[in-house]
């Protein structure tokens, strides 16, 4: 009786936190997709926007992924002092609210900064500019594809890199080898993660660079500017753009994973 | 050739300590113990793959101790085969093949090329360690470390792999370091075993050695001695001396040490005197006899050479498939001894029958 009753109030939480984490979008790609789609024809902010946020984005996971792999597998393969202080820094950026990564980024690459006033000497200008998107999106999310792809790495059975030390091949070419292809899949996975945080990003954007805006600033300037109608269709449409890739790939993986019968009936 | 002088290796909590053996270039040495007694650890420590702590490691006369494993020059092969998933069979077996007809002939005489054009991930567990055999003998590594790789064959295939890869050994001059459980295993491929007990090297030498002259009742009862008795032995004055067993060739001759002379021995353990021969008694001790060297009849064997012969009642008989061991009770002590079946069946064995055992002096060994 207590089993059920547990069982019936599990079920009831569960279902009540999936349609909290679901409903929201489900209502905003409902009320306002159909119409974010048309006016992705008339609208060519719009378009800018969201042209300038997937290629910031995918900017961003490049450099994500060129960093954080080595990184990743550093940290996950390697046993060196402080390796736990390092894998909790690599963290901190996902535990600061989002402004104040700006507002810290700012102090870094901002113009009157050193990395920032070298950038301009060379003719780069960091804040406001594609450039501190980047910088922005790869901050809050490169973390995730870190965490993602050590994951990734800590599925591949060392005894794999084994083997393949013994068949003469030196560590570097058995990550190409062996440990790449066998994390592959999962260091996808993490990119992707990587990349549909970038896309969602808002906060660390907003101080570096309001313009040019990404769909994420057009939306609350939008908001702000001319109210919730005007915004819907925008933030609508961002919201498709961050979650198709991952659900993609999210169901891909379910599909291909094997299942179990919890009661025993076999399938 | 392997040779580890005081070999050490830390793996989580557990310890491989002080590990000394030698395996003679060519020879096939097999390492025995119990689960956890750190074999798949020796074989990883002498592969590079788990840093060594302390210890020498020399393969093939060159100091490996700071090499990494891809500059070893041997061959890993891990029970469960650890075929790279991503890779075909044939991709799988030609890894490190610098030869590729090396590889297809190597594969072709373990078994493994018919299997090429498979998936990984459709092979049995069997399947997929000809594989891995396959695959590591490819390179043609001068030592094979092998973490018992046929445990997953049924019987007839790995009888033949079995000889197969003793072959190829003896063709190619490998050396060959093989983790098996399997006592007979031990026996019939090992020129060197290795017995190993939490992280430690119990015994090794000579498998007929290593079986039949344990180095302690632990030993004996891990191999499988039933007849272990604890005593006190004394060294029988006025009984003729006699020299040790003479080794069959030059090789096995303890060449090392000067020959001692063996003498009779009288072993009490309670209400058994048993005769044995020694160089040296060590009191207390054991008395070890291996139940194939105990045989059984219904009459007493006064015209035999046998020194040593007990009366009893059968207690026990269990038979497995051509083997049958007969437990006979002497005054409370059991006494296990191992015949055929047919001879069981031939004698009418049967418990509470009363039956005499004889075994030789020479066949108790005294620790």
């Amino acid at each position: 009786m207590s089993r059920s009753l547990s069982s019936i109030a599990a079920a009831l939480f569960g279902s009540l936190l999936f349609l909290f984490l679901v409903a929201p979008i489900a209502q905003l790609v409902a009320t306002a997709g159909v119409e974010g789609g048309a006016k992705l024809a008339t609208d060519a902010e719009l378009r800018r926007a969201l042209g300038l946020t997937a290629a910031t984005a995918t900017a961003a996971m490049v450099f994500g992924v060129l960093g954080g792999t080595p990184i990743a597998y550093l940290v996950e393969r390697w046993r060196f002092p402080g390796r736990a202080a390092v894998a909790a820094l690599l963290d901190l950026p996902l535990l600061i609210p989002h402004p104040v990564a700006g507002i810290a980024l700012l102090l870094v690459l901002g113009r009157d900064s050193v990395v920032g006033g070298a950038a301009l000497s060379l003719g780069l200008r960091i804040v406001g500019s594609p450039a501190g998107i980047v910088a922005a999106m790869l901050f809050v999310s490169a973390p995730l594809y870190i965490s993602g792809a050590r994951e990734a790495f800590a599925r591949v059975d060392r005894r794999y890199e084994a083997v393949a030390r013994t068949l003469g091949d030196p560590r570097w070419r058995v990550f190409r080898r062996v440990t790449l292809p066998l994390s592959g899949r999962g260091l996808v996975a993490a990119a992707v993660v990587m990349w549909a945080r970038a896309v969602s990003e808002f906060g660390a954007i907003v101080i570096l660079t309001y313009n040019p805006k990404t769909a994420s600033v057009l939306s609350y300037d939008r908001f702000t500017s001319f109210g919730l109608r005007e915004a819907l269709p925008v933030a609508a449409i961002l919201a498709v753009l961050a979650l198709l890739p991952l659900t993609a790939l999210r169901t891909l993986r379910y599909e291909r994973r094997p299942g179990f019968d919890i009661a025993g009936t076999g399938r | 050739m392997i040779e580890a002088r005081g070999l050490s290796a830390r793996v989580g909590s557990f310890v491989l300590a002080d590990v000394t053996f030698t395996v003679p270039k060519g020879a096939y040495g097999v390492v025995i113990g119990p689960a956890g007694s750190g074999k798949t650890t020796l074989l990883e420590t002498i592969a590079g793959i788990t840093p060594q702590s302390g210890g020498s490691l020399s393969l093939d006369g060159r100091q490996a101790s700071a090499l990494p494993p891809e500059a070893r020059g041997l061959g890993l092969v891990y029970q469960h085969g650890y075929l790279f998933p991503h890779l075909s069979v044939e991709a799988n077996i030609a890894y490190g093949a610098v030869d590729g007809d090396v590889a297809r002939e190597v594969a072709t005489r373990i078994g493994a090329w018919q299997l090429r054009e498979r998936a990984v991930d459709s092979l049995s567990g069997g399947e997929r360690q000809l594989v891995a055999l396959a695959r590591a003998l490819a390179p043609r590594p001068s030592i094979l470390l092998l973490d018992e790789p046929f445990s997953a064959l049924d019987p007839r295939r790995r009888e033949s792999t079995r000889r197969e890869l003793r072959r190829i050994h003896r063709e190619w001059g490998i050396t060959v370091l093989q983790v098996t459980h399997d006592f007979t295993e031990a026996g019939l491929l090992g020129d060197v075993a290795i017995l190993l007990d939490g992280g430690r090297v119990l015994q090794s030498g000579k498998p007929e050695d290593v079986f039949r002259k344990p180095a302690s009742p632990y030993v004996a009862e891990f191999l499988g001695a039933e007849n272990v008795f604890a005593g006190t032995g004394r060294l029988m004055v006025g009984e003729p001396e006699v020299d040790p067993p003479v080794a069959r060739t030059a090789a096995e001759s303890p060449a090392a040490g000067p020959r001692s002379l063996s003498h009779a021995v009288e072993f009490a353990s309670g209400p058994l005197t048993i005769y044995a021969v020694a160089s040296s008694v060590e009191n207390p001790g054991y008395a070890v006899i291996r139940a194939e060297e105990v045989l059984l009849s219904l009459e007493p064997q006064s015209m035999s050479s046998a020194r040593n012969h007990f009366r009893g009642r059968i207690t026990e008989i269990s038979t497995l498939g051509a083997l049958t061991r007969v437990t006979l009770d002497v005054d409370g002590t059991p006494l296990v001894a191992a015949l055929t079946t047919r001879s069981a069946q031939e004698l009418s064995l049967a418990v509470g029958v009363e039956a005499y055992a004889s075994f030789k002096a020479m066949a108790v060994h005294l620790c």
